[in-house]
């Protein structure tokens, strides 16, 4: 009985201290004391990969996208869209939206100076070989006769990006899969800018529409395959 | 423009307590939305005390357009029983009513809860009362590629604290339909046994990286307080000398799967009927594993749990709580679900309880006491929007009371107690 009672005081006890705030390991998405270091670590993490679950921003399920060794400017400028609520698809309003509604410019900023920092690992998600070869062709090469560039042209050889141009080496086939089709949903939208669900990714629009579906997965698969 | 201003708010408010807290749809907690079942995300914001997101600032709930903490859960169906019975057996048809009230979430940056008040027919009668509630203490600490979770929580019954549904409690059928009235008959682990309010507990756990979960607690009902008889009323009057709750689990994500194996259990010392009745004592001891998919449009859980119990009575029970002075009870539980795009699902439970015969324990069997018992219960439903399912459910009973068909003692089959259960489940 008496070794009960002393539990019980001890857990009163651990509770009264914890009333304190704790900006070091704070998960308040509503506070701009708590830097954005701490909260990549202690929030993002949950899902974009943590400390021990893979380094940090690899995440493991790929419903979310990898965000180690992103371009910083291209994270920030997401991090907005999810904050003004102009980046509209589905995921992004499920997981993203609340999330970011209350961060600050200097909090979103430092969340994607972090992640930019951060290593990116190899995909362990293997892609299928065929899809590979051909996903590689298209990357380099693009499609002409449906106006499709190259896609290295502007996310770069080795698809590493470049300021707003998001790097996609070792990103989830399925994520990139799935964004490119939003952008195919955007394309003819450009008249109801409102209406667009990603509409940082104007110039995506007619790319992907010019892509056919297992394009999309051969240019994905080749992408999660990059180092 | 309106039209997004609508949406906005609409994903802000349209959804319960932490939904509101973290501004997440329910399908990033909960596994195709398949509430209760947990994703790993929820498992974590449970286990990080409730406390990822924003507390609604309750003082300017106008200017910072902060719903309150509180939600409701509506649940309304019909049941129809195969069979027309007598008095003490289930009628041909029943209805089902509840309503809970939720409040909670994030309370200091280390500190939550999660608190439940839950209304209607409890079995004693209509009431409203204390149902599943917890306050936790939680830390995470990153440094140096270390990962560690650590808390403490003081709640109401054993596996309240409970992440991986894969106990009574948090069961992935919503509907706990085949416990009505004659079925409640079938003998239960006494884990699984536990109501709110009839003990109170305090426990401590580790998470670490994600991987090694540890937990033990000590549950004790109140000697002393205010209506302690009417929190127990509903569910029969059990009195706890301290007892001992622990939880053991492996867990590992891969890409989109996640996967794990634990154990648990309770040794509880139990005065039956009153606090002046000698102890009884039940060891209860479970292997449970649980598998997700977790990748849009496919959804899939899992869970497979044998528990076995032992059970020793007093002697001056024996004739009154038990005909024996000793019993054991295994159960075996087996589920997999699968929804797809969060919408179109189902589900199929199994539920196999074997057990050493028993006459007082196990009335319905006259000639036997046997405590054996079988059901499958496939279920459909259908999720429009995330706040409202609609689900039909059956429930097959292949063996009852030891018998597959009339029970001895009994003029009625098992399948007679067959259930076919509709049901809306509303939650704002």
């Amino acid at each position: 009985m008496k070794r009960y009672q002393a539990l019980l005081t001890l857990t009163a006890l651990s509770v009264t201290l914890g009333a304190c705030s704790n900006l070091e390991r704070s998960r308040d998405l509503s506070n701009p004391q708590v830097s954005g270091n701490t909260l990549a670590q202690q929030v993002c993490s949950t899902c974009h990969g943590g400390t021990h679950m893979s380094a940090n921003g690899n995440s493991i399920n790929p419903t979310y996208p990898n965000l180690a060794g992103q371009q910083a400017e291209y994270l920030q400028t997401e991090l907005q869209e999810f904050h003004d609520q102009t980046r509209k698809d589905k995921m992004a309003k499920d997981y993203m939206w609340g999330l970011s509604s209350r961060l600050t410019t200097e909090q979103m900023k430092s969340i994607a100076e972090y992640y930019a920092h951060q290593k990116p690992l190899p995909n362990p998600n293997q892609s299928n070989p065929a899809l590979v070869a051909a996903g590689q062709k298209l990357f380099a090469e693009g499609v002409s006769d449906k106006g499709v560039p190259a896609c290295a042209s502007c996310h770069g050889a080795n698809a590493e990006g470049n300021g707003p141009i998001p790097r996609l080496a070792g990103q989830h086939a399925n994520y990139l899969y799935k964004q490119l089709m939003i952008f195919n949903s955007d394309a003819g939208r450009e008249n109801h800018p409102e209406a667009l669900e990603r509409p940082h990714g104007a110039a995506m629009e007619n790319i992907s529409h010019g892509l056919d579906d297992l394009q999309k997965h051969q240019v994905a698969a080749y992408l999660q395959s990059l180092r | 423009m309106g039209g997004l201003a609508l949406a906005g708010s609409m994903n802000a408010n349209a959804i319960p307590i932490y939904a509101r807290q973290t501004g997440q749809a329910c399908v990033t907690c909960h596994l195709g939305g398949m509430y209760p079942q947990l994703t790993s995300y929820g498992r974590l914001f449970k286990l990080t005390g409730y406390t990822m997101g924003t507390r609604p600032n309750l003082t300017d709930l106008e200017v910072q357009k902060d719903a309150p903490p509180i939600s409701v859960w509506l649940q309304a169906g019909r049941g129809f029983t195969n069979k027309n019975n007598a008095a003490s057996q289930p009628g041909d048809t029943q209805n089902i009513q509840a309503i809970s009230l939720f409040s909670g979430g994030k309370i200091t940056d280390n500190i939550g809860g999660f608190l439940q008040w839950t209304g209607g027919n409890t079995g004693g009668g209509y009431n409203f009362t204390v149902d599943n509630s917890e306050i936790r203490y939680a830390d995470r600490n990153l440094n140096n590629g270390n990962d560690l979770i650590y808390g403490v929580y003081v709640n109401n019954h054993p596996t309240v604290s409970d992440v991986w549904n894969n106990t009574a409690n948090w069961n992935v059928i919503l509907m706990g339909f085949y416990n009505a009235n004659a079925a409640a008959q079938t003998p239960q682990p006494f884990l699984d046994q536990y109501g709110p309010g009839q003990s109170e507990g305090i426990g401590a756990y580790l998470y670490k990286d994600t991987t090694w979960y540890a937990e033990a607690g000590v549950y004790k009902s109140f000697t002393h307080g205010i209506a302690t008889t009417d929190l127990t009323a509903g569910s029969g009057s059990v009195f706890i000398d301290p007892s001992p709750y622990y939880r053991l689990a492996y867990s590992k994500d891969i890409g989109a799967h996640s996967f794990e194996v634990g154990m648990h259990g309770m040794i509880s010392y139990a005065h039956n009927g009153s606090w002046g009745t000698t102890v009884n004592t039940y060891r209860d001891t479970a292997l449970d594993a649980q598998y997700q998919y977790n990748l849009d449009p496919h959804y899939i859980g899992a869970h497979a749990r044998f528990l076995h119990e032992s059970s020793s009575f007093a002697g001056d029970q024996v004739g009154t709580t038990a005909a024996n002075g000793s019993n054991y009870l295994n159960e075996a539980w087996l589920d997999v679900s699968y929804v797809y795009q969060a919408k179109y699902g189902g589900t199929l439970t199994y539920r196999n309880i074997t057990g050493s015969n028993d006459l007082t324990l196990n009335a319905l069997n006259t000639t036997t006491g046997s405590p054996n018992w079988q059901a499958w219960i496939p279920e459909i439903f259908w999720t429009p929007w995330q706040n409202l399912r609609l689900g039909f459910q059956y429930t097959v009973y292949t063996q009852m009371a030891g018998a597959t068909s009339v029970i001895p003692g009994q003029t009625l089959k098992p399948s007679d107690f067959n259930t076919s259960a509709f049901y809306v489940s509303f939650i704002y």
